[in-house]
């Protein structure tokens, strides 16, 4: 077979092998490389970092474990930065996984960081109906929330002193793979002007830079780059850091491959050309 | 309006929920198809009237005990309660979807129609779960708990991220058979792509680090998301948002048609 025309019809057999490669390969590695901080993300660790102590921040997390690549680090490293700044803060999951993965995440971080379930922070479970639940929470949090995952009523919690309306919340974090944080800007952030970041997937994430032009979202941990980034800023060496050299081989595979295909092709043409011109 | 409640008091509170749930799901189902468009035209109208009203007519200071600062209109303080109602109302439609589901696969497994074994093993799937869901939120003992931990993040968790992991397989082969500079336009893609993937990657952002700043490539991805990428999908989300309001409007006003069991009459 012809080399060039080889080269633009890889079986996808050996395309899926070289990929696995790509991706496994670097867990056996121990590259340490540091990366630029971009303005997105250096915006949203100074916003978080400027609240005053004991602020109170809802903590959106509205992805499952088809995301939790990118979800998942983003989430931990915006946890361990509320955690680490003692700042009081709450989860609120519009998808039924998230509120158990993220319960799971908050109880494994907590005794690293001191902090206590109910008194720093509190998982409001899994609600639905996104829009109307949000607005009648920016009107009374602890009668729209009524009790947190484990059925207390949320009144009764230590963590939820002095939260009555959605003007006692000082920043809004939304952690999604989808639009679910256009929602929160419609009606709540809207509502009060509560400052607002967004920890959307790499897919999502130039939907969010019109927010951020408009100054509606304060910052972005934007996907996997972004959470290696601030884990970064918050200085631990994470799932994110780890994967992401797994993330850049694989990207560089996909480069490699449409490149070396486009090449082939456009030599190929050329071949032909001069085959056509050698007849006349 | 929907205070929680604990201990048997919830249980009594479940079980007239559901019984109430039992005699509207009768109602319903004997109210004759004619009169079910109107119904459910006269809630939607009803519903959309409520929220339209309550944020276009003009607010007046409203203090509560809970926000001194509130300002509102007659209709603010049902909001919460309206909310709630509505949470209620989608959760329903999370149980009607379940019944829905139990009712064609039942019939699919008891006629052993084709796929009746992907039918079983759904049915199969779905009951353990909620009865492991429900018991170790119920009794939570180490051996409920284990189980309910073994099926969530073991099974399930592990189902769902294999399935998604999957799709980078399928990318990575199409990218590379579709990606091809036949014209201008996808060459301009091309380009595009490329330097938005280098600038998202931190071998590539390494690499250009000790270049001049302009040509750091995630310099060069923030460029081309903020400056070429925004104003198109601002223009994109304008048009959407005009096309979603009349799409709203249509539907609130049931001008919309294939709605309400009009394939049934």
């Amino acid at each position: 077979m012809d080399l060039l025309r080889l080269l633009q019809t890889i079986d996808r057999r050996f395309i899926y092998a070289l990929l696995l490669l790509a991706v496994s390969a670097p867990f056996f590695l121990s590259i340490r490389i540091p990366v630029p901080i971009s303005p997105q993300t250096q915006a949203l660790y100074n916003a978080i970092e400027a609240l005053p102590p004991n602020s109170f921040v809802l903590l959106g997390a509205d992805w499952s474990a088809g995301s939790r690549g990118e979800n998942r680090p983003q989430t931990e490293a915006l946890m361990r930065h509320l955690m680490k700044r003692k700042l009081r803060f709450a989860l609120l999951c519009f998808d039924p996984q998230a509120a158990t993965l993220t319960e799971t995440m908050a109880k494994r971080l907590q005794s690293e960081y001191g902090v206590q379930e109910g008194v720093n922070w509190v998982n409001w479970g899994y609600k639905v109906d996104l829009e109307n639940f949000l607005k009648a929470l920016v009107l009374n949090v602890p009668q729209t929330v009524s009790a947190d995952i484990n059925g207390t009523p949320v009144a009764n919690l230590p963590v939820m002193q002095g939260i009555q309306t959605a003007r006692d919340i000082r920043m809004i974090l939304d952690v999604t793979p989808s639009e679910t944080f256009k929602a929160y800007i419609q009606f709540v952030q809207g509502t009060y002007k509560i400052p607002m970041g967004l920890a959307p997937t790499s897919v999502m994430a130039p939907e969010a830079f019109n927010y951020l032009d408009s100054g509606q979202l304060i910052g972005m941990i934007n996907g996997l780059q972004g959470a290696i980034e601030y884990e970064q800023k918050v200085g631990y060496v994470g799932q994110a850091t780890r994967a992401g050299l797994s993330s850049s081989f694989a990207h560089l595979l996909i480069i490699s491959l449409i490149l070396l295909g486009n090449l082939a092709m456009l030599l190929q043409r050329r071949q032909r050309a001069r085959l056509l011109e050698g007849r006349r | 309006m929907f205070q929680p409640v604990q201990g048997y008091r919830w249980y009594g509170y479940i079980a007239g929920a559901l019984l109430v749930s039992l005699v509207v799901v009768l109602i319903l189902q004997q109210t004759p198809p004619r009169f079910r468009k109107p119904l459910i035209r006269a809630i939607t109208l009803l519903g959309g009237l409520f929220y339209a009203l309550e944020f276009f007519l003009p607010t007046h200071p409203m203090p509560t005990p809970e926000d001194p600062q509130r300002v509102g209109n007659f209709l603010t303080p049902y909001v919460v309660p309206f909310g709630n109602t509505s949470v209620i109302i989608a959760a329903w439609t999370v149980g009607l979807g379940f019944i829905n589901l139990v009712q064609v696969h039942s019939r699919r497994l008891l006629r052993g129609a084709e796929g009746a074994f992907n039918s079983a093993v759904l049915l199969i799937s779905m009951a353990v779960m909620i009865v492991v869901h429900i018991l170790q939120k119920v009794h939570p003992n180490a051996i409920n708990k284990n189980l309910h931990h073994l099926l969530f993040d073991g099974a399930l968790q592990s189902l769902d991220a294999t399935m998604f992991s999957i799709i980078a397989f399928y990318i990575v082969s199409a990218a590379y058979r579709a990606f091809r500079v036949r014209s201008v336009e996808a060459t301009f893609l091309l380009v595009t792509a490329v330097l938005v993937m280098l600038g998202q990657i931190m071998v590539a952002q390494a690499v250009t680090m000790h270049l001049p700043h302009n040509l750091h490539v995630e310099v060069i991805r923030d460029w081309i998301l903020t400056k070429a990428n925004a104003p198109a999908t601002r223009a994109i989300a304008f048009g959407l948002g005009i096309g979603g309001l009349a799409v709203a409007l249509r539907i609130w006003l049931g001008l919309e048609r294939g709605s309400y069991f009009e394939a049934q009459e």
